[in-house]
């Protein structure tokens, strides 16, 4: 139980940091854009043929861009720690709605990509680790290197060229039905599984070599029932921490992959304001990828600690 | 009834034979033990029984198990009959049961997957409570006390409902009471099962009687019934097995208490706040020997460094403050650990010798007290033996003149023909030059055997 609070109050903290520094981050580059801010938001708004200094005056008292930078820094702060996360510059529609309809696409694209990666990684992973150091390990060795070391973009544009222009089998981009979600579900996929095949393959290998192994074995059970009884629990700890780990590659994925594909996601929305300067829009999307990585390593944890119960010491 | 017959046993790598032929039988109710020393082939007799032989190694011969004939050269058909017909004792228990599982589902599976029994986790229960193991079902191995973790091991081992128990070294590096556990583990397998164990204990094989076959270079150079080989060795090297063994080394005459080189009252070590014994009074004088004792982990060779002054002490110690610090040396557990593994010994040596000024004159003489050829020097530590290298360690140190030894578990990786050696050559030299000596040992025997006072560490 004390495991479960020191992990929870540490990640309360973390979360606390990350919005800090999010809100900090947003306000400066807020505040270092160059240029007059009300007459881009205009201009973002209206059109740029349409933004004149009327317009750019109504921006400024609506946005209340006068006050001083310590005023308004405290205001930023304050809606922040209300979680107030304002409207969007561009659309005007209040930051949360927006997320809150992107996060789900988002989420659908992850999820499917993390099922994918470990249906594809772990499995190949065990199996070149019960035979460590033979053919198929070395192989594996070598793809699962080469596609991490490939980025995403580039794998995004092969699997493009490849399946949708040459062999016509599925929608280069998009979103709708479920052909659209292959593309960019296995373009993150890919290089999510090259690394967790490492990762189950190394645990494996060292369970396999264990006195553990020997004596599950010498007990009488089969190879089945060792790796079904023994081996997978051998391997679960350090593929799910590894996985903790791999949410930041996720995350830096449906950025680049949600661009490639036009998926309207939360990565496709942080580029956009990005692009349009829309800065609350890019606080509010960084805030809540920041928080969903440190909710899902929190989650991790106590998940990992039930299956390996023995204190870590240092 | 034959349980078991093993028939010419060989073992060999490419064209090079590492196991003459071998037969043996195990009868209902009568032990077998192997005994020799790391590299007689004991181990390899056993993996090639079981079909456990490392890659590279081909067994030959012929075995039956119970009706079935197996091929010891086709190691996958034994496969068949580990738990069901053949329990394998683990050697490290603590190693060999899965961290990540309660100690009842290791029990429990067996009973279930390899027994088929209807209701396993009833018969685990019951097999946890006859081992007295009632508390252990739902701790994790690491929770478990040493001896705990062995009587799980053999029950999970033997759930299966073998009839045949395979130890292999199982009272490696455990100290005097946990070595009785095991002889009452493996005595409960032979109640109607027969049991092959290989070992170099000779209280366990005094302990388990039946047939011993003694072994030396990959040839059994000995075998009869227990009685006869322990009592009435005839093969030399039997005879050195036994003289080597701790109960029938000579007694050393007592060293009187002279002039204290160091005084301790009320002395212990803490570790994180916490002592890890109760607190000592004793004093060591010239020549003398001091024995620790203890169960692992309570801080025997805390004490030893705190002594030299390696660790912070609580209480008071007086040491001589007419000894220089270079007077307290230490010699270690594992010698190749002790040792640069790139440089020869002899370029060790040198450096210590230009270090401390010491005369080159006196390594020779040394050389020779410790029965050791001065051709070794010209090797690195990885090229000579277990025993050679602690003796190396022994004359590194005494080139520095100590008042003080400590010697912390010195002979536990060597074996016993080797421990007697170094043991002896060091109780000699310290009774010569008056370095009195601060020994801990796991081995009660050993340590009874040549100390002038034994301290029991009780933990706290």
């Amino acid at each position: 139980m004390t495991f479960a609070l020191r992990t929870l109050a540490f990640r309360l903290l973390q979360a606390a940091g990350v919005a800090l520094v999010v809100g900090v981050m947003s306000f400066l580059m807020m505040r270092a854009m160059p240029g007059d801010m009300a007459f881009r938001i205009a201009a973002a708004r209206y059109g740029y043929d349409l933004a004149s200094a009327d317009l750019a005056e109504a921006v400024r008292t609506e946005l209340n861009l006068d006050a001083g930078p310590l005023v308004l820094f405290g205001q930023w702060m304050a809606d922040l720690a209300r979680l107030d996360l304002g409207r969007s510059m561009v659309s005007g529609l209040p930051v949360w709605e927006e997320i809150a309809h992107q996060l789900g696409a988002s989420l659908q694209l992850a999820a499917v990509a993390l099922g994918l990666s470990l249906l594809i990684g772990p499995p190949l992973g065990i199996y070149a680790g019960l035979r460590a150091g033979g053919r198929f390990d070395r192989a594996l060795l070598v793809a699962a290197a080469a596609l991490r070391a490939v980025p995403q973009f580039l794998l995004g544009l092969v699997l493009i060229v490849v399946l949708a222009v040459q062999l016509r089998l599925l929608p280069a981009a998009g979103h709708g039905d479920i052909s659209h979600l292959v593309l960019p579900a296995l373009t993150l996929a890919l290089g999510l599984a090259a690394a967790s095949a490492r990762i189950a393959r190394d645990a494996m290998a060292a369970f396999a070599a264990s006195p553990a192994h020997a004596f599950a074995c010498t007990k009488g059970l089969s190879d089945g029932q060792v790796l079904l009884h023994h081996g997978l629990r051998a391997i679960a700890a350090p593929l799910l921490t590894y996985l903790g780990l791999q949410f930041v590659l996720l995350a830096e994925g449906v950025v680049v992959v949600e661009t490639i594909f036009g998926w309207p996601g939360i990565g496709h929305a942080l580029i956009h304001a990005v692009f349009h300067r829309d800065v609350p829009m890019v606080q509010g999307t960084a805030l809540v990828m920041g928080l969903s990585f440190v909710l899902l390593n929190t989650l991790i944890d106590l998940a990992v600690r039930r299956i390996d119960p023995r204190e870590v010491r240092a | 009834m034959t349980l078991l017959q093993a028939k010419d046993i060989t073992v060999r790598t490419g064209a090079e034979r590492l196991l003459d032929p071998v037969s043996l039988t195990l009868p209902a109710g009568r032990a077998v033990t192997v005994l020799g020393e790391s590299g007689s082939g004991k181990s390899l007799l056993a993996q090639a029984i079981l079909g456990t032989l490392p890659r590279g190694l081909v067994a030959d011969g012929e075995l039956r198990v119970g009706e079935t004939k197996l091929d010891p050269a086709r190691p996958q058909g034994s496969r068949a009959l580990w738990g069901r017909q053949i329990a394998v004792l683990p050697q490290e228990p603590w190693l060999a049961l899965d961290p990540l599982m309660t100690g009842h589902y290791q029990l429990a599976e067996v009973f279930d997957l390899v027994a088929a029994d209807p209701r396993p986790g009833r018969r685990a229960k019951a097999d946890l409570a006859e081992l007295g193991l009632e508390g252990a079902g739902g701790k994790y191995p690491w929770q478990l006390s040493g001896g705990m973790a062995q009587r799980l091991a053999f029950a999970a081992a033997r759930a299966g409902g073998a009839r045949i128990t395979v130890a292999d070294e199982p009272t490696k590096g455990l100290d005097s009471d946990r070595r009785d556990d095991v002889l009452a583990l493996l005595r409960r397998g032979l109640e109607g099962g027969g049991l092959l164990t290989i070992t170099h204990d000779l209280t366990l094989a005094a302990g388990l009687g039946g047939e011993i076959l003694v072994m030396q270079g990959g040839t059994v150079v000995e075998r009869g019934p227990a009685e006869r080989v322990l009592t009435a060795p005839e093969h030399p090297y039997t005879r050195a097995l036994i003289a080597a063994d701790p109960a029938h080394w000579p007694r050393p005459d007592p060293m009187p208490e002279t002039a204290p080189l160091l005084r301790a009252e009320g002395f212990t070590v803490a570790r994180d706040g916490r002592s890890l014994f109760a607190p000592l009074d004793f004093t060591l004088s010239p020549g003398q020997i001091l024995a620790v004792a203890g169960p692992s982990g309570c801080g025997k060779s805390s004490l030893g460094n705190a002594l030299l002054g390696l660790l912070p002490h609580q209480g008071r110690l007086w040491r001589d403050p007419a000894l220089p610090k270079l007077a307290f040396q230490k010699l270690w557990q594992d010698p190749p650990a002790a040792f640069p593994a790139r440089i020869t010994l002899a370029e060790g040596l040198d450096d210590l010798l230009a270090r401390h000024r010491i005369d080159r004159v006196r390594v020779a003489p040394l050389l020779d007290r410790l029965k050791l050829s001065p051709d070794l020097l010209a090797r690195r530590p990885g090229a000579v033996s277990g025993g050679e290298l602690q003796r190396i360690a022994l004359l590194r140190a005494l080139l520095l003149d100590p008042a003080v030894l400590f010697a912390d578990e010195p002979t536990s990786r060597l074996d016993p023909v080797t421990q007697a050696l170094t043991i002896r050559l060091m109780v000699e030299i310290g009774r010569e030059s008056g370095m009195a000596m601060v020994i801990v040992s796991h081995d009660h025997a050993l340590l009874e055997a040549i100390s002038d006072r034994v301290i029991r560490l009780t933990p706290i």
